[in-house]
């Protein structure tokens, strides 16, 4: 029985999860027009959103208060009875809520064979990663109390045993908006870790990471650049909901990428001290209450081996913005389900650090050119600092952290 | 946690759990702007329904409903399709005021 069932699996070939995705012609469209719809509000009315700001609601307030707004803060309040401001937010809020909304029909009809690939994965494991779930871990009440970017379900919720899918339907899938017809160059979400793996290469040539840990790595696909660009390097990704980790295995094993996948909470996990020397995440700590985020960077710490790089690619501070851009960006917090964002963008990210245990000198705070849209000729003329990175979200990606001493 | 339902059963939650923000005064306005929108969205589906039959008859001289709906696009069809839908989106939404992209350095 038993050897019958080993010459089965070795013989089974792991499928691409993502191929029983199978929009109809007309769900496939309405992803792309939602897309499109919302990379118009967030990428081009944005700056017809600052032209009325500059023409009529700061000259108003100046005039009623003697001076210019002095943060992002006074900006929302005062251009929140902005007509223009008012289809602005409309067109950006339908848009964003209207983007899972085109997914899930196809999600709901693939499930059963993903669910299927995602225990095979886990059975199999042909890469030879792992995948460890904890169905007691608590799961935060940050997380259970709203839907984040308003997705339904979060990230955690499971409808069906082994469930993968608020783990698909939040994770990399089929996209229409990738590859080739990208709606923006140089917008390119899963560019995040083959960035920062190529900055850190650069700007640390002695550096050789034994392990790599991503915290809250849904599906990890911003930690698969890590063991492509340092070989040898094991890679562990860890996060609180379960859809995304059996998605991410699945999608791991079948690219013959060995990742480590477990079910834990960045503030406590189970690892020993040291045992990585490369911890990362992206699009992380603005999603999580002040308190949580200083617990994650101490822990983050402790984990650390000495000589070991933390690397938090995050949202641009309050201080690094001027004020309409903060107003921009923290339209998030109010809008799009995301209580903590402006909290978190208040704080200094060279502080929270030192405040972790690192040492102020070893901090850094930078923006990394996006490897997959950056003119790589420029590169060197970057790292000697005489070539800006894009801003961050159009082409460079804003990232913190320190080496341990 | 919802109950665990059999696979082929899920039905996943449409509607976000948070407070739902209302930008106008009226909340009407902002029921009529999820109206409008969702009404735009289809028209860029039948836009690309109607370039599939085109494109269709201009390849094989036939169309069948079946191969119409698991049509998916390669990657040129894709990029034509992204700047068309985009041409389209700034062609509705027009605003009264004029925008200021050419002279805003961010």
């Amino acid at each position: 029985m038993t050897q019958t069932a080993l010459a089965n699996d070795a013989t089974e070939t792991l499928p691409d999860i993502d191929s029983f995705l199978k929009p109809s012609h007309d769900e496939y469209s309405r992803q792309r027009a939602v897309a499109v719809l919302h990379s118009h509000a967030v990428l081009n009315l944005r700056f017809d959103v600052r032209k009325t700001y500059e023409r009529n609601v700061k000259p108003q307030f100046e005039a009623a208060n003697g001076r210019a707004p002095k943060d992002g803060h006074e900006i929302a309040k005062a251009i929140k009875d902005d007509h223009f401001f008012k289809f602005y937010s409309a067109i950006r809020y339908n848009a964003q809520e209207m983007g899972p909304m085109t997914r899930q029909a196809s999600v709901e009809r693939a499930l059963p064979q993903m669910i299927e690939v995602a225990r095979q994965a886990a059975r199999l494991r042909p890469a030879g990663g792992s995948l460890q779930l904890d169905p007691d871990l608590e799961i935060p009440r940050y997380i259970t109390q709203v839907d984040t970017h308003l997705a339904p379900g979060n990230y955690h919720s499971e409808f069906a045993e082994d469930d993968v899918s608020q783990g698909v339907l939040l994770g990399r899938g089929l996209s229409s908006n990738s590859g080739k017809s990208r709606i923006h160059r140089t917008r390119n979400f899963s560019g995040v870790g083959d960035s920062i793996a190529y900055w850190l290469k650069q700007t640390y040539p002695d550096f050789r990471p034994r392990r790599v840990l991503d915290m809250a790595t849904q599906g990890g696909a911003n930690l698969l650049g890590y063991p492509k660009a340092f070989s040898g390097c094991e890679a562990y990704g860890i996060d609180v909901a379960a859809p995304g980790l059996r998605y991410g295995h699945a999608k791991a094993e079948f690219e013959g990428v060995p990742v480590h996948f477990s079910q834990q909470n960045a503030e406590k996990t189970n690892f020993e001290d040291g045992y990585f020397d490369l911890i990362v995440s992206s699009f992380f700590l603005h999603e999580v209450p002040l308190e949580a985020t200083k617990r994650i960077l101490a822990e983050a710490y402790r984990l650390l081996a000495p000589g070991g790089v933390l690397a938090f690619m995050e949202l641009p501070p309050h201080k690094s913005c001027d004020p309409f851009l903060n107003f921009t960006f923290d339209w998030d917090t109010r809008y799009n389900n995301e209580p903590f964002y402006a909290k978190y963008r208040s704080q200094d990210p060279t502080e929270l650090v030192v405040g972790a245990g690192f040492a102020r000198d070893a901090a850094f705070e930078v923006t990394v050119p996006d490897v997959t849209s950056f003119d790589m000729d420029k590169y060197p003329a970057f790292l000697r600092g005489e070539v800006e990175a894009p801003p961050h979200g159009r082409g460079g990606w804003y990232v913190f952290g320190a080496r341990k001493a | 946690m919802p109950t665990l339902k059999d696979p082929s059963s899920v039905k996943l939650p449409r509607v976000t759990k948070g407070k739902r923000p209302y930008f106008f005064a009226d909340e009407s306005i902002d029921q009529v702007m999820t109206f409008f929108l969702e009404l735009m969205t289809e028209v860029m589906v039948l836009r690309d329904r109607q370039d599939t039959i085109e494109r269709m008859l201009d390849e094989k001289g036939t169309i069948n409903r079946e191969d119409i709906k698991t049509y998916i696009p390669d990657g040129d069809v894709e990029a034509e399709r992204t700047a068309e839908h985009a041409a389209f989106v700034g062609r509705v939404l027009r605003i009264h005021t004029p925008g200021g992209r050419e002279d805003d350095e961010d």
